[in-house]
């Protein structure tokens, strides 16, 4: 059974494309935990880690990934966790390479077809788990 | 082989000096492999906590509601434990319970946990009785368990929990109509939630009217759990009910018929197990061969566990 987080960190309320993903990956037969809007990126990987999930989804539209989602990741570093994490939303093409320098394991952008996301999630958590 | 017993150790250690991070790898253990979960915890000291079911259909406001009931115990160590239900058809769950309770998400004291009811007819998790007892193992005062809230659920959680909690709103007008499918007989407590809304009189009178027609007195707290009012009254009911049923026997009864359900939860899962990978292509095979098959594979699969 893959556990999947989908978590929308920042101060906007851009939640739409965070449900379609949640749902697509638990259509997928995946278990998903949503954590709701406007979460801390302490929020986030704490929930994470005491959720014990195989990987962790972002959802970032507001223009702030290059400082959340950093941060994210310096966390889990910090707790000793390490959870593949995902980014999707908006993210200008310039720092999708950055991100995925930083250990992101892929972005997707708006219009990515749901069933792309949940082959390459489902791929990856079965390739890592071994 | 040493491998597993290194990770043994890891995690059995790791409950003892209170990990946050080993908790969350045997809770998930619970659900992967319950039965090496029971003997693990089994090496653990453990302590009692006071498990609290939260039930009542949904939309009632139960996350809401444990939320706010998180808001009313600072100091105390708190589990909550969220189920949500998984499709029948794909095995898949959306787990949005915790949205409600994320201010508490960096709580030290605090550890939400997130399950999906699985192939669990009854709507619970079929791990729900180790992962209960991983949190006590853990230290936690009190474990409260959200239900599904639908079908068996409501009933099931009986045998779990040492004081359950049934939630009503006047959103759902036919709440009283349920009470006959057995929510009167496992109520401890009813809480009307909503209470902000005027309907929610109209359901208290009813609700007094129901049980005035039944043989026990069920205290009743309403709540708005978005404001939190009324929820210190229930807090400290709930801290009361735990002193009292530790003193009076309830306690000691209650926990004796949830370790006769953790047994026979416990044997069922062997069973299916053991049925996935009988040979039934033998020739005449009837019920009573079956079931002495069955019978002696369980046996088999038990001595050889021990060893
Ligand atoms: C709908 C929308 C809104 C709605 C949001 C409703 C809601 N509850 O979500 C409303 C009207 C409320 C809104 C408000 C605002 N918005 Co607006 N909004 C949009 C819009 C038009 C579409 C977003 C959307 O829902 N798309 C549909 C979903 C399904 O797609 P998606 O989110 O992109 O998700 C897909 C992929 O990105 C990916 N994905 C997304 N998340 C994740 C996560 C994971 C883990 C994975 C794997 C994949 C993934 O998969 C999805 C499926 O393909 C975008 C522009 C655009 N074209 O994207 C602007 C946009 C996001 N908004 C914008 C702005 C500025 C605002 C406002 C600040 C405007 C204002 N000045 O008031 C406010 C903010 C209000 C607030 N407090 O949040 C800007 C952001 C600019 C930026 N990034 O620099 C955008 C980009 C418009 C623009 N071009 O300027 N907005
Ligand atoms: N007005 C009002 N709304 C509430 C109250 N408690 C919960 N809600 C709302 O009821 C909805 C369902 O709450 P939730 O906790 O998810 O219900 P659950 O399905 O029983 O867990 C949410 O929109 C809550 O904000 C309350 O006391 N008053
Ligand atoms: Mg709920």
């Amino acid at each position: 059974m893959i556990k999947v987080m989908i978590a929308k960190p920042g101060l906007d309320g851009h939640d739409r494309g965070a449900k379609v993903v949640a749902r697509t990956l638990r259509d997928a037969g995946m278990e998903v935990i949503y954590t709701g809007i406007r979460q801390t990126p302490e929020q986030i990987v704490q929930s994470a880690i005491d959720e014990d999930v195989d990987i962790l989804g972002i959802s970032i539209l507001s223009g702030a990934h290059m400082k959340l989602v950093p941060k994210i990741l310096e966390l889990l570093r910090e707790k000793k966790a390490s959870v593949p994490v995902f980014v999707g939303g908006i993210i200008p093409d310039e720092d999708v390479d950055k991100l995925k320098e930083m250990g992101v394991i892929e972005v997707y952008g708006p219009g990515t077809s749901t069933s792309e996301i949940s082959e390459q999630v489902k791929s990856f958590v079965e390739h890592s788990d071994t | 082989m040493s491998n597993i017993q290194t990770h043994e150790y890891e995690l059995l250690k790791g409950m003892e000096k209170r990990e946050r991070r080993i908790l969350a790898k045997v809770l998930s253990l619970c659900e992967s492999d319950p039965g090496k979960a029971n003997i693990l915890l089994g090496k653990l000291p453990k302590s009692t906590a006071h498990i609290v079911g939260m039930t009542g259909s949904p939309g009632i406001g139960k996350s809401t509601l444990v939320n706010a009931i998180l808001n009313e115990m600072p100091e105390r160590r708190v589990a909550a434990i969220a189920v949500d239900p998984s499709s029948p058809f794909t095995g898949g769950a959306l787990l949005g319970d915790r949205v409600r309770m994320q201010s508490h998400a960096t709580s030290e004291n605090i550890f939400i946990r997130s399950f999906a009811s699985r192939g669990s007819l009854g709507g619970l998790s079929p791990s729900i009785y180790e992962a209960c007892n991983a949190f006590e193992s853990f230290g936690m005062n009190y474990v409260i368990v959200e239900t599904v809230g639908v079908g068996q659920s409501e009933v099931d959680i009986v045998n779990v929990a040492d004081t359950v909690v049934v939630a009503l709103s006047p959103d759902n007008g036919d709440e009283i109509q349920m009470m006959k499918a057995g929510l009167m007989e496992i109520a401890d407590m009813f809480v009307i939630n909503k209470f902000d809304n005027p309907k929610s009189q109209i359901l208290l009178s009813r609700l007094r009217a129901a049980m005035a027609m039944g043989r026990k007195e069920i205290p009743i707290y309403l709540t708005n759990a978005l404001t939190g009012e009324g929820v210190s009254d229930l807090v400290k009911a709930l801290n009361e009910r735990f002193l009292t049923i530790s003193s009076n026997g309830v306690l000691k009864k209650r926990r004796k018929n949830r370790l006769i359900h953790h047994a026979q939860s416990t044997l069922k899962r062997e069973l299916d197990f053991l049925i996935e990978k009988i040979d039934l292509e033998e020739e005449g095979i009837d019920l009573d061969g079956l079931r002495r098959k069955l019978i002696h594979a369980l046996c088999w699969n038990h001595s050889e566990s021990r060893k």
